[in-house]
């Protein structure tokens, strides 16, 4: 009960803080750097220079800072940058829908256990154990090699990365808030569950759980650039930020541009979203003490 | 102390069979389970003789039970690309993924555990922020980027080192540290904020106030109540070897366990993948198992035994 | 007569605990066949410690939990299950109040807002109207029209608490059921509260259950008190005659612990022992092992609720001696 008053008071008081308390340079680095990124995804088509499967097999393997192809070719004599911006969108719808059907899925788990309590509750929980016990990616490669690696199958399973964080932060929140407080008293007054949840808990733990989703939405980046870079990922034709690494392995020696363009893109917007997902939960562990 | 650890067998124990669960449901939605394992090309004698033997003709829960039974012999099927036992080839690959693992785990400690108290002790200086950012950027590297960039600098442009495959001390020196730096990170960041929370209790502060030097305050009181959910985070590491080392091993072309697992599920040899999945639940339950007891025995809470207190 | 406009009749209500997660489940009796009965536009007070089960009974009066046994009537009718939507609707006809008004508020909304909720909720009014009307309540309450747009983190708890009553009567209900809502205030705030809620109870003709420990209070705002002990009554009249002559023991050392103004302190009775563990029941009359006046029947037998004569019951051997049950 007192996370959410306190959660609250922070919420109340931000408005008041946020002008006074200055954002730190690598956080607002890495904000600017995620703002370039999202808006580099939705304007993919009209920034890459060439659509992504383009060939230009004269100049294939080409090294970068020319005029033509600022990041040089690939083996198809694909243009990196082109391929590069796309790879950025495909990357980051992955990594943007599995991050939300997590946050929906685990929230939803977490309300239902809260709300039902007994036998439905126990078996979520036992749910949550088991997703935290199991390493992700053991699982995920164990799905994928039963399943193919379809696009939609892909971003269904991402889908179940972290949801328990969701489901057990939901949870504790909803019972804290059902059994003495607000929620509580709502529901005297008449409310239905409906109600109840959606007015009153949801927009309460919000905070929470963008903060959750802040720190989700680059491990799930990383978990899908790992799954793409062993080759289980995204499939070509489609290109994404671990499948370009991947393929360009191969030519380490003779065209490392083709590998370190999508490398450096990942380690710089991970980096980002740590850096602004850590500050968040700084500033909202501060208003918890 | 004896009904906390019943507790922490009994989760474990649900946790097997949650996996093995996982497995069979996974096995039986991907379609025929004689075809998937044995591939499209055995003999219909041979999948006539799998389906018998794994009950594919008797009831979902026949099914179930006989598969619990194989999985408790061993059995996990044929390997589709090598044939031979699915458990003989992945208990052959086990040597090397340890000769990669332990190394980087110790690496992990070495690294991890002083830089994190360092950093704690000389909280919000220079060091301590050097420390943190190097920390951010060791986890948030993916571990095949990081390999690629070393194999980049110490295998080419400087051609020191191997670029992969295995046999001698130089190949163990570029994947050791690749999957040892992440988890340093890790740790020491880990470890900062252990020690924190210790040195910020009153006890700390009593201790300082009669006059003890702080040397000794940090190494008798702070150190051992910091070392508490160290060592759980260290056997959850532990656990977690398997799953860390897969990217690395591909990366390296390492022919350990995480490297058959890829090239497996590449291959759809799903014998061995279900076999590695219950493998890798295995060692986690009982890493976690071990840490369970450890912490047990070394916070005083729990070792004295108090009844009255409860769970 | 007029009829009573809640009746509750044998309630029990037990709750399971479990020690540990292989331990056993220890199920404890927090209410024990408890019957009372408010009359309209009148005053109850339910009076007892903490464990004493006053606060579950407020809670089974409501209908917000089940009673295990026995019945609970609003108006003449038995209550409709929990949380249908026929349950929601008696909603309008019965609130409560809370000890902790923080808590009972939504520390994110204002407090306009939350007034208006209960009118939106269940649909009464013309949509456009539900403000002023809200606005209204705030007012009828004592809080300034510049609170309304305030959240509750910026009132103090006295403002927040006659927010709290303000959401509970913007729909007119008739009973209402307080639970310690004065407890958490300051003791000058205390008395404003209180004065607030007997104004409302008139001008509303609002009957009020009110549950407390504190007997100053109970003396100022109820006409009729039970006094509760391990969750079975243990006295019931009207609270001039039990607060001045208090028949049953423990209610003798309840009084005897809060003085009165202009009269002399007398003989203070100090209860043996400790507070009782719910789960562990003492046999007979739960009592007995703090009791001063014990007699071997009071280990053996509990005591029924007896008339006094004057308008009171009592359950006591010592008060009336022979009622037993066997």
């Amino acid at each position: 009960m007192s996370v959410i008053q306190t959660l609250g008071e922070q919420i109340a008081d931000k408005a008041k803080r946020s002008s006074s308390r200055p954002i730190p340079l690598p956080v607002m680095a890495g904000i600017l750097w995620i703002a370039l990124i999202v808006l580099v995804a939705v304007l993919a088509d009209w920034i890459a220079p060439y659509h992504y499967t383009a060939l230009d097999l004269p100049n294939r393997l080409s090294g970068p800072f020319q005029p033509q192809h600022w990041l040089g070719t690939d083996e198809l004599g694909r243009d990196v940058l082109s391929r590069l911006i796309y790879s950025v969108r495909i990357s980051v719808v992955v990594a943007l829908g599995a991050t939300l059907i997590s946050a929906v899925l685990g929230t939803t788990l977490g309300f239902m256990a809260a709300h039902f309590r007994g036998a439905v509750e126990h078996f979520i929980l036992v749910l949550v154990d088991f997703q935290a016990a199991m390493p992700f990616l053991i699982l995920s490669l164990s799905v994928l090699a039963f399943f193919g690696s379809s696009l939609p199958l892909f971003i269904a399973l991402m889908g179940f990365y972290g949801w328990e964080r969701y489901a057990r932060v939901a949870r504790g929140l909803a019972i804290s808030a059902s059994a003495q407080g607000y929620a509580g008293a709502v529901r005297q007054l008449g409310a239905t569950p409906r109600r109840i949840y959606l007015r009153h808990i949801l927009p309460n733990v919000f905070s929470t759980l963008i903060v959750l989703m802040t720190l989700t939405f680059p491990e799930i980046i990383l978990m899908e650039s790992s799954l793409s870079f062993l080759g289980l990922g995204v499939q070509p034709p489609m290109t994404s930020l671990g499948n370009m690494v991947g393929y360009g392995r191969d030519y380490m020696k003779i065209a490392p541009w083709i590998m370190f363009a999508p490398a450096a893109l990942i380690v710089m917007t991970t980096l980002s979203v740590s850096l602004l997902g850590d500050w968040l939960r700084d500033r909202l562990d501060k208003g918890l003490q | 102390m004896l009904r906390y650890l019943l507790i922490r067998v009994l989760r474990a124990f649900i946790t097997i069979s949650l996996v093995v669960t996982f497995a069979f449901i996974v096995l039986r939605m991907s379609g025929d389970p004689a075809v998937s394992i044995m591939g499209d090309d055995a003999s219909a004698a041979a999948m006539e003789a799998f389906r018998r033997e794994w009950g594919l003709d008797q009831s979902i829960w026949m099914q179930y039970f006989l598969y619990i039974a194989a999985i408790c012999h061993g059995d996990f099927g044929q390997s589709m690309r090598g044939g031979g036992s699915a458990l003989e080839l992945v208990l052959s690959r086990v040597p090397a993924t340890v000769m990669l693992t332990l190394p980087a785990l110790l690496l992990k400690v070495a690294i991890g555990i002083p830089a994190g108290i360092y950093a704690a002790l000389h909280r919000d200086r220079t060091i301590d922020q050097g420390v943190m950012v190097a920390a951010v950027a060791g986890y948030t590297i993916p571990s095949f980027v990081l390999g690629l960039v070393l194999v980049q600098i110490f295998a080419i442009w400087v051609p020191m080192l191997p670029t992969g495959g295995t046999g001698s001390l130089p190949h163990l020196i570029l994947p050791v540290v690749t999957l040892g730096v992440g988890g340093a990170a890790i740790l020491a960041r880990f470890v900062r904020s252990a020690m924190l929370e210790v040195l910020g209790q009153p006890y700390i502060r009593t201790a300082s106030a009669k006059g003890i030097p702080w040397a000794v305050v940090v190494r008798g009181h702070a150190l051992p109540n910091a070392a508490i959910p160290t060592v759980t985070i260290i056997g959850f590491m532990v656990g977690n070897l398997i799953a860390g080392s897969v990217v690395t091993e591909s990366v390296f072309s390492w022919p350990g366990v995480g490297n058959l697992l890829v090239v497996s599920v590449a291959a759809r040899d799903l014998a061995v993948v279900q076999c590695i999945l219950l493998f890798v639940a295995v060692t986690m339950v009982l890493s976690n198992l071990v840490v369970d007891f450890l912490y047990g025995v070394l916070d005083p809470r729990l070792s004295s035994g108090n009844s009255t207190a409860g769970n | 007569m007029t009829p009573a406009i809640l009746e509750l009749q044998g309630i029990s209500r037990s709750y399971a605990t479990r020690q540990g997660l292989l331990g056993r489940k220890l199920r404890f009796r927090a209410v024990d066949e408890v019957s009372l009965s408010l009359e309209a536009g009148q005053t109850l007070a339910l009076v007892g410690e903490s464990g004493s089960g006053k606060s579950t009974t407020g809670r089974v009066a409501l209908g917000l939990e089940p009673a295990d046994h026995g019945a609970v009537r609003f108006r003449g009718t038995d209550l409709s299950q929990i949380d249908t939507a026929s349950w929601r609707k008696l909603r309008i006809e019965m609130q409560m109040i809370f000890q902790d008004p923080l808590s009972a508020l939504d520390r994110r909304l204002t407090i306009l807002e939350q007034v208006r909720e209960p009118l939106d909720i269940h649909d009464i009014g013309p949509a456009k109207e539900r403000e002023a009307v809200a606005s209204a309540m705030l007012a009828s309450v004592g809080l300034h029209a510049s609170n309304a747009t305030k959240r509750p983190g910026q009132l103090s708890g006295g403002q927040r608490q006659r927010a709290v009553l303000a959401r509970a009567l913007v729909v007119q209900p008739a009973l209402l059921v307080c639970d310690e809502p004065v407890s958490a205030l300051d003791v000058s705030i205390q008395a404003q509260v209180v004065n607030l809620l007997t104004d409302l109870q008139a001008s509303m003709k609002l009957s009020l259950l009110f549950i407390s420990h504190d007997l100053k209070v109970v003396r100022q705002i109820s006409q009729r008190v039970a006094v509760m002990y391990l969750g079975r009554i243990v006295e019931v009249g009207d609270t001039q005659a039990v607060l001045s002559n208090p028949a049953h023991p423990y209610s003798r050392a309840l009084v005897s612990a809060v003085p009165v103004p202009g009269r002399p302190v007398g003989e203070r009775l100090i209860l043996d022992g400790e507070p009782p563990n719910p789960v562990a029941r003492p046999s007979g009359c739960a009592f007995h092992p703090r009791c001063p006046f014990t007699r071997p029947d009071c280990r053996r037998f509990t005591p029924e609720l007896t008339p006094l004569g004057d308008g009171r019951t009592v359950a006591c051997h010592v008060v009336t001696p022979g009622k037993v049950r066997s």
